[in-house]
């Protein structure tokens, strides 16, 4: 149900956002910070959920939140005549590809793991053949 | 029911990243498409777009104020005769001046480059539409009595210069390419004589370029976007 959300939500994104009118140039360097940031509050949810802690508030917090704030550095950072905008790209991105390192373990271990019990399960049932045959 | 919550918040959520993601790609394309360079020069380019916005910005509440004036002089003017009249007279020249869009009966014309230019043995400049082609259609429509002429949107004034710089023509400070739509307003029958035999149109169709004119009971020329200003001319008493 949660994927089936996750996807709906994703067609009818895409189909508002394909015919809304677009931003001015100017501001095209704050949204892309804040999708940056909107991304890697997604992978940290995938992360959690995963881990079994995942939490509604600190993920929507995280989302709007996080966004937010990167857009305020970057426009910080214009003021400064400093590319804050970089520090945040670096910090998120990594931070995407930490998550997806874990999320990537989580699931070859679990295949791993699936392997490993088919295999005990065999040799259950081999043993068990065995010990009806005699 | 807190896993439907979950749902919907995380349905949401995918709403709002899905549009950014879509508006800003959208953004990207728009921009890229408007202005052509390479890498080394997208600083040059945000520098250009973002004045390109302030411009149409600008120019924009231009024109709201400009209606504004119009309406403000309109009302003051209304129960007196003298300043109708001088109200009247201020249209009119700002008409003359280009300072307004105006319509009227008259010609439109199209001009572009030889399409074979390319695939000629002899000198390609020849093929092709120069300013001094312009200059010479617009002074023959000048003489033919055109009240306003307009070249590819650009409104030919009384400080207008035609000009070439490299491969394109400069009119007004904006570069116009070909094919050149020239629209002129006056007494059509006249303006079209400008196409007659042994007109320089003819002559230019000797070189291989395309004309196209025909007569209009509608033809609109904008006004012209430029300021006017003098500087170091007065008025000199009588």
């Amino acid at each position: 149900m949660i994927i089936l959300a996750i996807i709906i939500g994703c067609v009818i994104g895409a189909m508002i956002g394909m015919n809304i009118p677009t931003i001015p140039y100017t501001y095209s360097g704050y949204l892309a910070i804040a999708i940056i940031a909107a991304l890697d509050s997604v992978f940290g949810a995938i992360t959690s959920s995963l881990k079994k802690n995942f939490d509604l508030k600190i993920f929507l917090s995280g989302f709007f939140v996080n966004a937010i704030l990167a857009m305020a550095l970057t426009y910080l950072g214009q003021k400064l005549n400093v590319d804050i905008y970089l520090a945040a790209v670096v910090v998120f991105v990594g931070r995407m590809f930490n998550n997806l390192g874990i999320i990537r373990r989580y699931y070859v271990e679990k295949i791993a793991d699936k392997k490993i019990l088919a295999k005990v399960e065999e040799v259950m049932k081999q043993v068990n053949k065995d010990d009806t045959k005699n | 029911m807190k896993k439907k919550h979950i749902a919907l918040t995380l349905g949401m959520v995918c709403i709002i990243l899905t549009m950014a993601i879509c508006v800003q790609m959208n953004t990207i394309q728009k921009a890229n498409s408007t202005v052509v360079g390479t890498l080394s020069e997208n600083g040059l380019r945000d520098e250009v777009l973002k004045w390109k916005e302030k411009y149409d910005a600008i120019a924009n509440q231009l024109g709201e104020e400009e209606k504004n004036l119009k309406n403000i002089r309109e009302k003051s003017t209304q129960n007196d005769s003298t300043s109708t009249e001088k109200e009247e007279q201020i249209t009119l020249n700002n008409c003359l001046l280009g300072l307004t869009k105006v319509e009227g009966t008259g010609i439109e014309m199209v001009i572009s480059d030889d399409p074979n230019a390319a695939k000629s043995l002899d000198d390609i400049a020849k093929h092709i539409v120069h300013d001094a082609d312009l200059r010479a259609i617009v002074n023959a429509l000048k003489n033919a009595g055109a009240e306003a002429i307009s070249i590819n949107g650009q409104r030919i004034v009384n400080t207008t210069a035609i000009t070439c710089i490299g491969n394109v023509i400069k009119i007004n400070d904006e570069r116009v390419t070909s094919p050149f739509t020239i629209k002129a307003i006056g007494y059509p029958e006249s303006l079209i004589a400008v196409d007659m035999a042994g007109s320089y149109n003819d002559f230019l169709r000797e070189w291989g370029i395309v004309i196209e004119i025909k007569k209009s009971n509608k033809v609109e020329i904008p006004k012209y976007t430029g300021a006017i200003s003098a500087k170091y001319m007065t008025e000199k008493d009588r």
